[in-house]
């Protein structure tokens, strides 16, 4: 079997931190899966996106994304992946439309590739009708609409989304799903991080719990409720395995 | 290439809908101009053009009062008020009207100043006709020393006010003390064959001795030089220039903050091309500031009364000027930009700076009137070589190989900063938040 992520023994400790963000954290993302990294608050979720994207080098250990080496390979790893922040990472005096045009060229793709690709996404998405708006202007759903397609433009073998759907409302997550969904069966691989169990329940094939920087336990969301004792829904598993004091 | 020309594109949308930072860059440097050029009009004509308003109180009613009242009024700088109301003025009512602040000036001729000189006139003729063998003598007694012709001024006048009107005031009153002994000497020198008047003409020339004649390097053209349009106009737009440092910065800081730098920097082989097209961006924005600037120079401000700009025999020679001080402004906004984390530090910071520099470059104060210190301080800021090069062109003619050492440290200066920038920018943790 063939992974799309592979981390081994990782260790990140940031300056001025008392606590390591990653202590020897290993997993694996199959390749052509969605899986979730689920964690409480300060569990090392975005660290790891951030050494997945070759944006934070870790201390120790090795981090393998698409067969690539996350420390010496980034920009051949930031070809082939796509990464959607929390945050919306987009120009926010400039329209959507804009957005993708400067951030599709920065990929060196045509303007007709641009184009077509932009349209589908904001069609599929429901921003057509907005694609002229300034992003600053935009709803909170449809910004985080706009922030998935700004990452996919260039087609990326593997999609890493953090928190998509936070702060969105029923309708703007249901139609995100939908997408993630279609995405996946174009042969995509999918990481996704999320706060809200159900959703990764409902939509992960495969699900990562870590907590305090260390990898927890994965599986199946049904396996994972089936192995755990009193569990009937991924939210027991979940508290559980991590426990049910408060995170800063 | 393709990468450069997306983000000159960007950069111009955001600029042409960021209001503020439009007006920042053009009316900004526009208003300074206006506004400095007009004020600092009348002491760039050192207070030769101007015609002053000069109380005088007579006490002395005699020649050497008239010769001077005479002298004053012959000249186009002083308008002699010896009346106010109806009232002849003295001692009392002249300093009672400067101090008013209505007037800004005034002179009292004392009592027997007239004697004082004649009786000195008379002294030096019998001492010169005796060691001559002249005949006959003038009537003179021993000197009293010297009467002085006092100056008073409005207490708020300025020292350069105070310093060249005294000069004026002097000049006429030594004149006119000079003309009064020629006359009396020319009066014991004449003989059956020249008259007094003949005589007089020729004790004025052996007097005059060697004069002294202003002579301008490029004939009439210098003095229309010395104007505050020439000094104002390159020396805000370069201080506006400058201020760029607040659109770009202000832009880096919030695409770090709202994610944006972070999406470009996940996008492989782009950061420098960013970086150049961002640079090439607003170096060109700031030439065309520059530019509108020397426009606002030469075709509006003569609208207001104000000298026209005069750009020199090699005005071409600006534009090399214009894109090297350009360089070096946008490199100082990137590094602004890059080095500090938050605008709140950033943009007050930024703008003290440039205010710093442009004070230290000379741009408010002529560096020449500067200690000798802080001319050497002024080398380090990038205004005052940038300020020295356009004037350069403008005043001095200069020839490109003249301007050569202003656009090397210019360019140096700018390549410096984006260095760093850019070494600090990749040094800095960029992370998914």
């Amino acid at each position: 079997m063939s992974f799309a992520i592979e981390l081994e023994q990782l260790r990140k400790q940031y300056k001025g931190s008392w606590s390591p963000a990653l202590d020897g954290l290993s997993l694996q993302v199959k390749k052509y899966s969605i899986t979730g990294l689920l964690g409480p608050n300060g569990a090392g979720k975005t660290t790891c996106i951030n050494i997945i994207c070759g944006l934070v080098h870790a201390d120790e250990g090795t981090a393998r994304v698409l067969g690539n080496d996350c420390s010496k390979e980034k920009d051949e790893i930031r070809k082939r992946i796509g990464v959607v922040p929390q945050q919306i990472a987009l120009f926010g005096n400039l329209t959507a439309w804009e957005n993708y045009q400067y951030i599709g060229s920065l990929y060196n793709l045509s303007k007709k590739t641009i184009t077509e690709r932009a349209t589908y996404l904001l069609e599929r998405l429901g921003l057509i009708k907005h694609a002229d708006k300034r992003v600053i202007r935009y709803s909170g759903g449809m910004r985080r609409r706009a922030n998935i397609i700004a990452s996919l433009l260039h087609d990326p073998e593997l999609l890493v989304l953090d928190e998509p759907t936070a702060g969105v409302d029923v309708q703007s997550r249901a139609l995100i799903h939908e997408f993630l969904i279609e995405y996946h069966s174009r042969g995509k691989t999918i990481l996704y991080t999320s706060h809200h169990l159900d959703e990764a329940e409902e939509l992960c094939e495969e699900v990562v719990i870590m907590d305090e920087g260390k990898f927890i336990l994965s599986g199946s969301p049904n396996e994972l409720i089936t192995r755990t004792a009193d569990a009937r829904k991924l939210e027991d598993v979940f508290l559980h395995y991590t426990g049910h004091s408060v995170r800063d | 290439m393709r990468k450069i020309a997306a983000t000159i594109t960007k950069e111009w949308i955001l600029l042409k809908r960021d209001l503020g930072g439009i007006a920042l860059l053009f009316l900004m440097p526009v208003m300074m101009i206006v506004v400095m050029a007009l004020i600092q009009d009348a002491p760039f004509k050192d207070y030769q053009a101007l015609k002053f308003d000069l109380l005088l109180v007579n006490n002395d009613k005699g020649k050497l009062a008239d010769e001077i009242i005479e002298g004053f009024n012959k000249s186009k700088n002083f308008n002699v008020i010896q009346q106010i109301d109806g009232h002849t003025l003295n001692d009392a009512s002249l300093k009672q009207h400067l101090k008013n602040g209505k007037y800004n000036v005034g002179i009292i001729i004392p009592e027997g100043a007239t004697a004082e000189v004649v009786n000195a006139a008379n002294l030096i003729a019998n001492e010169l006709s005796e060691k001559l063998g002249m005949g006959g003598t003038l009537p003179a007694r021993e000197a009293r020393g010297t009467a002085y012709v006092r100056v008073l001024f409005d207490p708020v006048a300025k020292p350069t006010f105070r310093s060249s009107i005294s000069f004026a005031i002097d000049k006429y009153v030594t004149y006119s003390c000079s003309n009064l002994l020629v006359q009396r000497l020319s009066k014991m020198a004449a003989t059956e064959e020249s008259t007094a008047s003949e005589s007089a003409q020729t004790f004025a020339q052996v007097f005059q001795g060697i004069g002294v004649k202003e002579e301008m390097l490029e004939k009439e053209r210098d003095r229309k030089l010395i104007n505050s349009t020439q000094h104002n106009v390159p020396s805000w737009a370069i201080f506006g220039m400058f201020f760029i440092v607040i659109p770009i910065a202000g832009h880096m800081i919030r695409e770090r903050e709202d994610g944006s730098a972070t999406r470009i920097a996940l996008i492989p082989y782009t950061w420098t091309m960013v970086s150049l097209g961002q640079i090439l961006f607003y170096t060109l924005i700031c030439a065309v500031q520059f530019w509108c600037m020397i426009a606002i120079g030469i075709w509006f401000l003569p609208l207001l009364g104000l000298s026209k700009l005069y750009l020199g025999l090699n005005a071409l020679h600006l534009v090399p000027v214009s894109l090297a001080i350009a360089f070096s402004a946008t490199a100082y906004g990137y590094f602004i930009g890059s080095i500090f984390k938050t605008i709140n530090q950033a943009l007050p910071l930024g703008a003290v700076s440039v205010v710093i520099l442009s004070a230290l470059g000379g741009l408010w104060v002529p560096i020449e009137l500067l200690p000798e210190v802080m001319k050497k301080v002024a080398k380090f800021s990038p205004l005052n070589w940038g300020l020295d090069a356009v004037n350069a062109v403008t005043l001095r003619n200069g020839t490109l190989l003249d301007i050569l050492p202003h656009l090397m440290v210019l360019l140096l200066f700018g390549v410096l900063l984006w260095a760093i920038s850019i070494l600090y920018s990749r040094s800095r943790k960029m992370s998914i938040q």
